[in-house]
C-alpha cells in the first residue's frame, strides 16, 4: 500500500477558547481527488486553515508525505495565563513549513492582494517557488487553464470579477507546485455560468494529476469531480463515500439532516 | 510681497516638504504594513542624525558627509530591523496590539533619546554640509545644501517606490501588507518582511535626520518636532497610496513656510494642526486617501 499523502489523526482545534472541530481523521493518498462537503459554519474552513498552518492545532497530528507538520503535545497544556505565551511558544505549526512541504491551501473567497496587479501577484508566486523543478511548465499550464488572466495582466486585483479573482487564487496555488492543492469553496458567490466554467478548469487541474482536496456546497459539482467524498458535520468527519456509491444531492441531505418528510 | 521673497518662501517650503515626505513615507510604510503607529520614528531621525555627526567627526569634508549619510542609513536600517523583533513581533497576536505598540515604541523612543544624551551629551551640534554657498534663482538666494537635501529626498523616495513596485522583495512586502494570511500561505516569511519594513522606515528617518542636522542644529530630543509634522502629513494626506503622503508633505511644507512668513514661527504649527482637523472633519480618510490603506 502506498503511503498516505496527507493524514490527519485525532485533530482538534478552533479559536481559543472556542473549540470548532474535534477528533478529525482523514487520509488522502497521492492519486485521488477528495471532496469535503458539509453545512456552513461547521468548521470546514477552520480545519483547513489549521492544516495550512494559519491556526495552531489543539491536539492530534498532521502528517504530510511522511513528515510531521505540527509539533508534539497538546496546546492546552502549554497555555500560561500569567506569561506572554506568544513570546515563549514555539509555534505548533508554521505556514511556511507547510507550503515548503507542498501542501497548498487556496483560501475561501480570498481577496488576495487588492492593490497589486495580476502580473505582480503571479510573478511573486512564481519567484517564491523558483529554483524548483517544473516552474516553467506549471506557468504554461496556468496560462493554458486561465487565458483570461493574460488579458487582465495589468489590472489590480480589486477591479477583477469574483470569478477572475478565484482564477488568480488558484493560479497562485498552482504556481507553488503543490503536492496537494486544497481549494476552499472555489465556486462561492459565482454566477451559475462562471461556476460551470470554473468547475471545468478544476476538472482539468485534476486531469493534470495534481491531487486535490475540494470543499464545496454544491454536491453535483463535487460528485462529478472527486473520487471520494467526506461528509463533515458538527465539527468532525461523519462519513466517507466512494466513487461507486456517490449519492445524489437529496440523498446526501437526507444522510446529514435526516429525511425530513 | 516682492517676487523674490515669494520664490524664496516657495522654495524653502518645497525643501521642507521634501524632508517631511521622507519622514512621512517611513511612518506610512510602517503603518500600512505592521498596522501600528511608530512613535519611535522621531528618535530614529535623531539617532540617525547623531550617527551621521559622529562619522563626520572622523571624516570631514563633502566626501565625509556622503559617507556619514550612507553609514547612518545602513546603521538605522539594522536598528529598525532588530527593533521589530523587540517592539512589535512579541505582541502581534494580542488583541491590544495597537495600544501595546504605542507604549513599546514610545518606550524605545525614550530609551534612544536618553542614550543619545548619555553618549553625545545635551549640547547642540551641527553636521558639516556637503555643499555650501548660495545661488540666484529668480532673484532669491537659494542655499545649495537646501537643494541637495531636496534632490536626495526625491531620489530616495523614487528609489523606495522602485523597490516596492519592481523588486520581488518589495512586491512580497506589499503583498504581506495587503493580506497577511495570503502572504503566509504563499510561503513568505512575514516576520522578516515586516522587519524589513521597519528597517526601511528607520533608514529613511536617518537620511532625513542627516540632512536636518546639516540645515540646522540638532539636540537629543529634536526628533519630536519632525515626528509631529510627519504625523500631520500622514493624517492630512492619507495612506491609500505610496504617493499620497508625498503630495501632502509638499503641500504642508509650502503652507508652513508661508504661515511662518505671514503669521510668525509660533503660529505655524497651529495652522498645520487646524488644517489637519479641518481635513479630518471633511474627509476622515485623508486628502488623497480612500478607505483602504495599502502600501
Amino acid at each position: 500500500m502506498s503511503a498516505a499523502l496527507l493524514q490527519l489523526s485525532g485533530l482538534s482545534g478552533g479559536y481559543p477558547p472556542v473549540s470548532v472541530f474535534r477528533n478529525v481523521n482523514l487520509t488522502i493518498t497521492g492519486t485521488e481527488a477528495i471532496g469535503l462537503f458539509g453545512p456552513n459554519g461547521h468548521g470546514k474552513t477552520t480545519l483547513l486553515k489549521t492544516v495550512a498552518g494559519l491556526l495552531d492545532p489543539w491536539q492530534g497530528e498532521i502528517l504530510f508525505a511522511g513528515q510531521r507538520l505540527n509539533s508534539e503535545g497538546s496546546m492546552r497544556a502549554r497555555i500560561s495565563r500569567h506569561l506572554n505565551y506568544d513570546l515563549f511558544r514555539r509555534r505548533k505549526i508554521r505556514a511556511r513549513d507547510v507550503v515548503r512541504a507542498g501542501l497548498i491551501y487556496v483560501m475561501q473567497g480570498n481577496l488576495l492582494f487588492p492593490e497589486m496587479t495580476v502580473g505582480e501577484v503571479l510573478d511573486i508566486a512564481q519567484r517564491a517557488a523558483s529554483g524548483r523543478q517544473g516552474v516553467g511548465e506549471m506557468r504554461d499550464t496556468v496560462h493554458d487553464l486561465f487565458p483570461r488572466l493574460r488579458e487582465r495582466w495589468q489590472s489590480k486585483i480589486r477591479f477583477l470579477s469574483g470569478g477572475e479573482r478565484q482564477m488568480v487564487s488558484i493560479a497562485v496555488g498552482l504556481l507553488a507546485l503543490p503536492r496537494l492543492l486544497i481549494l476552499d469553496e472555489p465556486t462561492l458567490g459565482l454566477s451559475p455560468k462562471l461556476r460551470l466554467e470554473l468547475a471545468e478548469s478544476i476538472a482539468r487541474i485534476r486531469d493534470t494529476k495534481v491531487p486535490l482536496l475540494v470543499v464545496d456546497q454544491n454536491v453535483e459539482f463535487l460528485t462529478d469531480l472527486v473520487d471520494r467524498l467526506y461528509l463533515f458535520d458538527h465539527g468532525t468527519v461523519t462519513a466517507e463515500i466512494d466513487k461507486a456509491h456517490m449519492p445524489s444531492h437529496d440523498e446526501i441531505l437526507a444522510m446529514m439532516f435526516g429525511s425530513g418528510q | 510681497m516682492a517676487f523674490d521673497t515669494f520664490v524664496f518662501i516657495l522654495v524653502s517650503g518645497i525643501v521642507l516638504g521634501g524632508l517631511y515626505a521622507l519622514m512621512a513615507v517611513g511612518l506610512a510604510v510602517v503603518w500600512t504594513t505592521l498596522d501600528v503607529f511608530n512613535f519611535a520614528h522621531g528618535a530614529f531621525v535623531a539617532l540617525g542624525a547623531y550617527v551621521a555627526w559622529q562619522v563626520t567627526q572622523f571624516a570631514p569634508g563633502p566626501q565625509g558627509f556622503v559617507f556619514a549619510t550612507l553609514a547612518a542609513t545602513i546603521f538605522m536600517f539594522v536598528v529598525g530591523f532588530l527593533l521589530h523583533f523587540c517592539l512589535i513581533k512579541p505582541f502581534e497576536r494580542s488583541p491590544n496590539i495597537v495600544l501595546l505598540a504605542v507604549i513599546t515604541t514610545l518606550a524605545a523612543s525614550s530609551i534612544m533619546e536618553s542614550s543619545i544624551q548619555l553618549i553625545w551629551g545635551p549640547r547642540e551640534k551641527q553636521i558639516e554640509a556637503a555643499v555650501s554657498g548660495r545661488f540666484e534663482f529668480f532673484g532669491a538666494g537659494i542655499g545649495a545644501n537646501d537643494l541637495l537635501a531636496l534632490v536626495v529626498a526625491l531620489a530616495a523616495l523614487a528609489g523606495l517606490a522602485l523597490f516596492l513596485r519592481r523588486t520581488s522583495t518589495g512586491r512580497a512586502m506589499r503583498a504581506a501588507a495587503q493580506n497577511r494570511e495570503a502572504a503566509e500561505l504563499m510561503g513568505f516569511n512575514v516576520a522578516i518582511l515586516f522587519a524589513v519594513a521597519l528597517g526601511i522606515a528607520a533608514a529613511t528617518a536617518a537620511l532625513a535626520g542627516a540632512f536636518i542636522g546639516s540645515l540646522r542644529f540638532i539636540n537629543p530630543t529634536f526628533g519630536a518636532d519632525p515626528l509631529m509634522k510627519a504625523l500631520v502629513v500622514v493624517i492630512f494626506g492619507g495612506v491609500a497610496n505610496f504617493t499620497s503622503p508625498i503630495y501632502a508633505a509638499f503641500i504642508l511644507g509650502i503652507i508652513e513656510s508661508f504661515s511662518i512668513y505671514y503669521l510668525g514661527l509660533y503660529w505655524a504649527p497651529a495652522v498645520l494642526f487646524a488644517l489637519m482637523i479641518a481635513v479630518l472633519i471633511v474627509k476622515p480618510e485623508g486628502l488623497f486617501g480612500n478607505r483602504q490603506k495599502t502600501l
